[in-house]
């Protein structure tokens, strides 16, 4: 500490040479921070407020600067939460793809916020809505309580009445890579929500998300409960609604899952049977 | 004097009954009146049971699950080799060709309105319209049959038709 | 102190703090209008959550779907294929059963008759009306049975399918409009 005091003393002196050369002359010892011209963009955002609710859901327009604004939409939403109106509500976390909280529709497309980049086309606005065809709990906040207990229905979890007497379930690469592509999804919701028959007859139709996790479990070699889970499916409703719109698999889907495919086998697999 | 007393009596005695009665209907009432209000509608944002109960599946049934799916694609894929012969071959040369090729038309299309009718107007959902449009389908899918038939028989049949009205 | 200033009460408390005497009688009144200011409670028994959160669920509009969500081959092409599929079974029933009813108006000779007395515009728009949704609904259908076989079940592979469809479309509607 002692050892410190007279760099600091020295620093205290150094301080009040440069408040009284900054009173004098500014600019002479002062880097000019780079000045990026505004580049002002408007985003249009879905607002309903629970606390009114005889008002009808309306789009409110925020206008940032994208160059004080980070490259994500999430950011321009942090943003405006933080800057604009505290009130905008919006699910968040992880702001790296992997928590899937902030699902909305953004530009006509379901996608995370946190992956999806801000076009920097200002001359086009920007539109954020939620998840489509949901009831709304606040802003861009959707009820999935529907959704999760679809997915609970088709028992996410390994079932095996014979499980080995010594160690683990043992798994060969094949049977390992049958997982792949089905095992990775976060459950955003993104890609059952997209898809049109899962606006009209989500009360008793799965949807794609729900259904491809049917399908991990049916895949998985150390799962003995295959029979039964095809079984659950076997009605028009819970699986056959689906008929391969393809509004589910899109390219920027956060984990690169194939949920069309995934309902094809489970589609090949239940007619063999 | 008597008279018109017992009679007052007997009539507030049935008032009383009257108001117990109503008041009791008015109890239920009103409790039906809430549970009505929070009671499940297929699609409403009201769910069956907690957020913790997983959603249930209707029983299962392979007839209207995969049977039905594989032969409607059984069928639509016989239809591809079906219109390419039609395009070949004149009906009235092979009548039960334009027989068969009209009965899966028929099947195809009837599949295909059944299949818009779950996704759009469920029973579940439309109690009244549901059964009323899934009965007036069968209807006319057996009406459209008989005059497929009528028509491949009395007159020059399907394909034939479609060929000449082309050209006509 | 905020509460005891929200209460009025300082005055009375700086004259408590010169006269030790009324001390305990001022801590008892402070103490039971304190008590009386607190919050209002409300028990509810934990059936009455389902009440509360079903109320809210009752009010919550339903977010915008089709009018909101971007125009792809993916869903239109779909809406499309469904839309002149029952279009064509509409005619194909609305045909038959006019022939049930009336065999003698709806025969051969008269429809043919009928469509050879309109002029070469309209039959030329009647043919493009009728070979668009079948040309299309046929090509789409074999596209449908590749991907119930298996095939094209990536995002490339539904676009590259979807847009030969097109092509397919385009060309055979073409071709059977000028047969």
């Amino acid at each position: 500490m002692s050892v410190l005091r007279p760099a600091i003393r020295r620093l205290a002196k150094a301080s009040i040479i440069d408040a009284r050369s900054f009173t004098t002359s500014a600019s002479r010892l002062q880097a000019e921070p780079l000045q990026k011209p505004a580049l002002n963009k408007e985003f249009k955002i879905y607002r309903w407020n629970p606390d009114e609710p005889a008002k009808k859901p309306t789009l409110q327009s925020y206008t940032i600067d994208l160059n004080q604004t980070g490259p994500m939409v999430l950011d321009a939403l942090i943003k405006i939460k933080n800057e604009m109106d505290p009130t905008l509500t919006f699910r968040r976390s992880c702001r790296e793809g992997i928590c899937g909280s902030c699902a909305m529709n953004i530009n006509g497309q379901n996608t995370l916020a946190c992956l999806c980049r801000i076009d920097r086309d200002t001359s086009k606005d920007s539109k954020i809505y939620p998840l489509p065809h949901m009831y709304i709990v606040k802003d861009l906040v959707p009820d999935l309580t529907q959704f999760y207990k679809q997915y609970k229905s088709i028992q996410p979890y390994l079932q095996n009445d014979n499980p080995p007497e010594k160690g683990e379930f043992l798994q060969s690469q094949e049977e390992r890579r049958k997982l792949d592509g089905l095992y990775e999804c976060i459950l955003c919701a993104c890609c059952s929500t997209s898809c049109p028959s899962y606006w009209w007859n989500q009360d008793e139709y799965l949807g794609p998300a729900t259904l491809m996790q049917a399908y991990r479990w049916i895949a998985d070699s150390r799962d003995s409960n295959g029979a039964k889970r095809k079984e659950y499916l076997q009605n028009e409703l819970s699986m056959y609604r689906c008929h391969t719109i393809f509004n589910c698999q899109f390219s920027n889907l956060p984990e690169g899952t194939q949920p069309c495919a995934a309902i094809a086998k489970i589609k090949l697999e239940l007619a063999a049977d | 004097m008597s008279s018109s007393l017992i009679l007052r009596s007997s009539l507030s005695k049935s008032i009383l009954k009257r108001s117990i009665f109503r008041s009791s209907m008015q109890g239920r009432f009103l409790r039906q009146a809430t549970s009505d209000r929070f009671a499940y509608v297929p699609g409403g944002p009201i769910y069956k049971g907690t957020v913790n109960d997983p959603t249930t599946f209707p029983p299962p049934s392979k007839t209207h699950g995969s049977y039905h799916w594989a032969f409607e694609r059984l069928l639509s894929a016989a239809l591809v080799p079906m219109t390419v012969t039609a395009f070949a071959t004149s009906g009235t040369n092979y009548p039960l060709f334009d027989g068969i090729l009209g009965l899966s038309l028929i099947i195809h299309s009837h599949i295909g309105f059944d299949s818009s009718i779950v996704d759009y107007l469920h029973p579940r959902k439309f109690p009244v319209i549901g059964p009323i449009i899934r009965w007036t389908l069968r209807a006319a899918t057996v009406g459209t049959m008989v005059g497929v038939y009528q028509f491949n028989t009395n007159d020059i049949g399907l394909t034939e038709l479609i060929a000449k009205v082309w050209t006509a | 102190m905020l509460s005891t200033r929200a209460l009025g009460l300082a005055p009375s408390l700086r004259q408590a703090a010169f006269s030790p005497a009324r001390n305990h009688v001022l801590r008892n009144v402070i103490r039971s209008s304190i008590t009386k200011r607190s919050i209002q409670t409300q028990s509810l028994k934990p059936e009455d959550g389902t009440t509360i959160l079903n109320k809210q669920r009752l009010q919550r509009p339903s977010s915008p779907h089709f009018t909101i969500y971007e125009p792809q081959l993916t869903w239109v092409g779909s809406i499309f294929n469904r839309i002149t599929g029952v279009g064509l079974s509409f005619l194909l029933y609305g045909f038959s059963l006019a022939y049930l009813v009336a065999p003698g108006t709806f025969d051969s000779t008269h429809v043919i008759e009928f469509v050879g007395g309109l002029p070469d515009a309209v039959k030329y728009a009647g043919k493009f009306i009728l070979a668009l949704p079948f040309t299309f609904h046929s090509f789409n259908g074999i596209r449908h049975l590749l991907w119930d076989s298996g095939k094209f079940l990536t995002v490339k592979g539904a676009y590259s399918s979807g847009y030969a469809v097109l092509g397919a479309t385009a060309i055979s509607t073409i071709v059977l409009m000028f047969q």
